[in-house]
């Protein structure tokens, strides 16, 4: 089981990074989304100057909103590979590579799970990417860079990403089940549409709850992806000043939604796997 | 040489799809170990579907069939272990390189690295990808990607090789090199080779034994020279403008003609006797005298092409035409059983 899902897991990061421009992607599109959206975006501005408010409470633990953003952004670059994660599933379907995986002595759970495993890799990596430019935006003059606790520690970096791979894992799940059910990559789209913008929004990674409206509030509160970035940053900025729940209850909160992913996950891509 | 073991048993399998298709009708039938067994028909004949259920790609709806004594149904995990596939597509991943391909089908039936390594280099050698192993198979040729194939089913040594229409939309070269690569691996390894085909010299050339299928029955099953001696006599074809019984009449009518079958097809009274060489110049003769147009004559000795015709009523490249099965590029439609 371990030795075939890696040897799927080997091919599907060889494919990632032999892609050309593929690496460039994976270091311009987050770089892109800290420039135009952290520095664009910067509505800590708007509460400069109101003396009474510890800014700190609207950006869960930062002290600007670059610094709250490019945690958050983390959780986005985790979202994207794992919404797209099934589509190389469907292409495998297409050419009959997929087929030969069936015909193959291996146990099903390895073709789902290798694409977890690859997909949930290539996000760590482009995850630590983010981290590492936005913290270096401090050298750029006349920017802010992410604001890093002094005490911040290896733990620390282990507890991020564990947050990052139970999120990765989780939608992951979903989508390479998703992949391997759908067999049309315009169905898949439609679904990974579908859920992109309202995981995105209604969550703590770009708006703090702070600014949100009670009943948009309300759905943040319990979205995924608001636990992973409000336990990171609490990470991040050794505070809770300004967090939603305790690291404790954010990590059951991801890991409880992680549980139900995979076991759906499981059961959709067994349905799917078995002969016809 | 062949043995009388029987490696895939097959009893009255069936596959029928939503909506009454039945793919697969009530198929039986038993490949030799060591021999090189045929499927030829036309597409959505059922060939692709038999090799699926036998691959444990796909569930029969009725029947049974055992490869390696096991049950395709109950052991699917033994079954996948002794055998390779080399399916109709291109399914290598093109992103990886020929050699890398091959290594990951290694690894996926658990063979040891030092081990599988001497037996890629072995493959590689006899496909002739040996030069361009290190290339990502995207820059492969359609011919090289279907060596490459071959290299990938025969890594882990299985003992029945299925061969799903292997060199279906190949040059005449490559072809025939592909053809050279099976007749070597059955006399160096006698691997027994399970091939579906809609090439009748294909068939002709590498089976043992061939079932004839269509509409998803095997209409007849032997070697091909019992096939083509099933067929008997010569066949003739003369086109007319009309061909109705008056024509096959006045054809039985000539005297020293001993017609051993005649019916009109299209415009054509087809007709077989037992030696056309002396009968054909009579029957031309007999036309010239009633004053009927022939527009032309056509002469085909026994072969394989009128086995087919002879069992299912139709010639093979009938099928071309309204067919609604899988679909090929056009040019590799064209002239598919036009014989050398």
């Amino acid at each position: 089981m371990i030795s075939e899902t890696l040897a799927l897991v080997v091919r599907d990061l060889k494919r990632w990074y032999r892609t050309p421009g593929q690496i460039i992607l994976v270091f311009t599109t987050p770089l892109m989304w800290l420039l135009l959206f952290g520095q664009a975006f910067n509505i800590g501005k708007l509460a400069q100057g109101a003396p009474d408010v510890d800014i700190r409470e609207v950006f869960g633990g930062a002290t600007d909103y670059f610094s709250f953003m490019a945690v958050g952004q983390t959780t986005f670059i985790v979202l994207f590979g794992s919404l797209f994660s099934g589509v190389s599933l469907i292409w495998d379907r297409k050419t009959g590579f997929l087929a030969k995986l069936q015909v193959a002595p291996i146990p099903r759970a390895s073709i789902p799970i290798s694409r977890m495993v690859s997909t949930v890799v290539k996000s760590l990596l482009q995850a630590i990417v983010v981290l590492v430019l936005a913290a270096l935006f401090v050298f750029i003059p006349g920017l802010s860079g992410l604001r890093f606790s002094p005490d911040f520690g290896i733990l620390d970096a282990l507890g991020i990403a564990l947050f990052l791979i139970l999120l990765g894992l989780s939608l992951a799940a979903l989508f390479v089940a998703l992949g391997l059910i759908v067999k049309s990559e315009e169905t898949l789209f439609g679904l990974i549409n579908l859920l992109n913008f309202p995981l995105m929004f209604t969550s703590s990674a770009l708006i703090p709850i702070a600014l949100m409206p009670d009943w948009l509030r309300a759905v943040a509160n319990y979205n995924p992806i608001t636990f992973v970035v409000d336990g990171m940053r609490q990470l991040v900025f050794h505070t809770s000043v300004g967090a939603q729940y305790s690291v404790a209850v954010d990590l059951l909160g991801i890991t409880v939604f992680a549980a139900l992913m995979m076991a759906l996950g499981a059961v959709l891509a067994r349905k799917a796997l078995l002969r016809t | 040489m062949l043995s009388e073991n029987r490696v895939i048993k097959v009893q009255a399998l069936e596959k029928i799809f939503p909506g009454d298709v039945r793919a697969v009708d009530s198929v039986s039938f038993d490949v030799r170990e060591g021999e090189i067994f045929g499927f030829l028909g036309p597409n959505g004949a059922g060939k692709t579907t038999t090799i699926s259920i036998l691959n444990t790609l796909m569930l029969p709806t009725g029947g049974r069939a055992e490869v390696l004594g096991y049950d395709v149904v109950k052991h699917a995990a033994r079954v996948r272990n002794g055998i390779g596939l080399v399916p109709q597509d291109l399914t290598s991943d093109e992103e990886l390189t020929g050699r890398e391909n091959v290594e990951l089908q290694a690894k996926l039936y658990h063979m040891q690295s030092g081990e599988a390594g001497k037996r890629i280099d072995e493959l590689l050698q006899l496909v002739g990808l040996i030069d361009s192993q290190h290339r990502i198979v995207k820059t492969y040729s359609g011919g090289m990607k279907k060596r490459l194939e071959f290299a990938t089913g025969l890594v882990h040594k299985p003992k029945i090789l299925f061969l799903d229409e292997p060199t279906l939309g190949l040059d005449v070269q490559t072809r025939t090199s592909i053809w050279e690569h099976i007749r070597k691996l059955k006399s160096e390894t006698n691997m027994t080779i399970f091939l579906t085909t809609h090439y009748l010299e294909e068939a002709d050339g590498l089976c043992d034994r061939i079932a004839i299928i269509d509409h998803g029955k095997i209409i007849a099953l032997d070697t091909p020279d019992g096939l083509k001696k099933a067929v008997g006599g010569d066949v003739i074809e003369i086109e007319v403008a009309e061909c109705g019984m008056d024509v096959l009449e006045i054809i039985r009518g000539i005297p020293r003609v001993s017609l051993l079958e005649g019916k009109c097809v299209g415009t054509k009274a087809r007709i077989k006797i037992p030696d056309s060489s002396v009968a054909l110049p009579l029957i031309l003769e007999g036309f010239w005298n009633r004053k009927i147009p022939v527009l032309n004559v056509s002469v085909k000795k026994p072969s394989l092409d009128q086995a087919f015709l002879e069992y299912t009523g139709r010639e093979l490249r009938d099928e071309d035409k309204g067919n609604g099965g899988r679909q090929t590029a056009p040019s590799a439609r064209k002239g598919r059983f036009r014989r050398k």
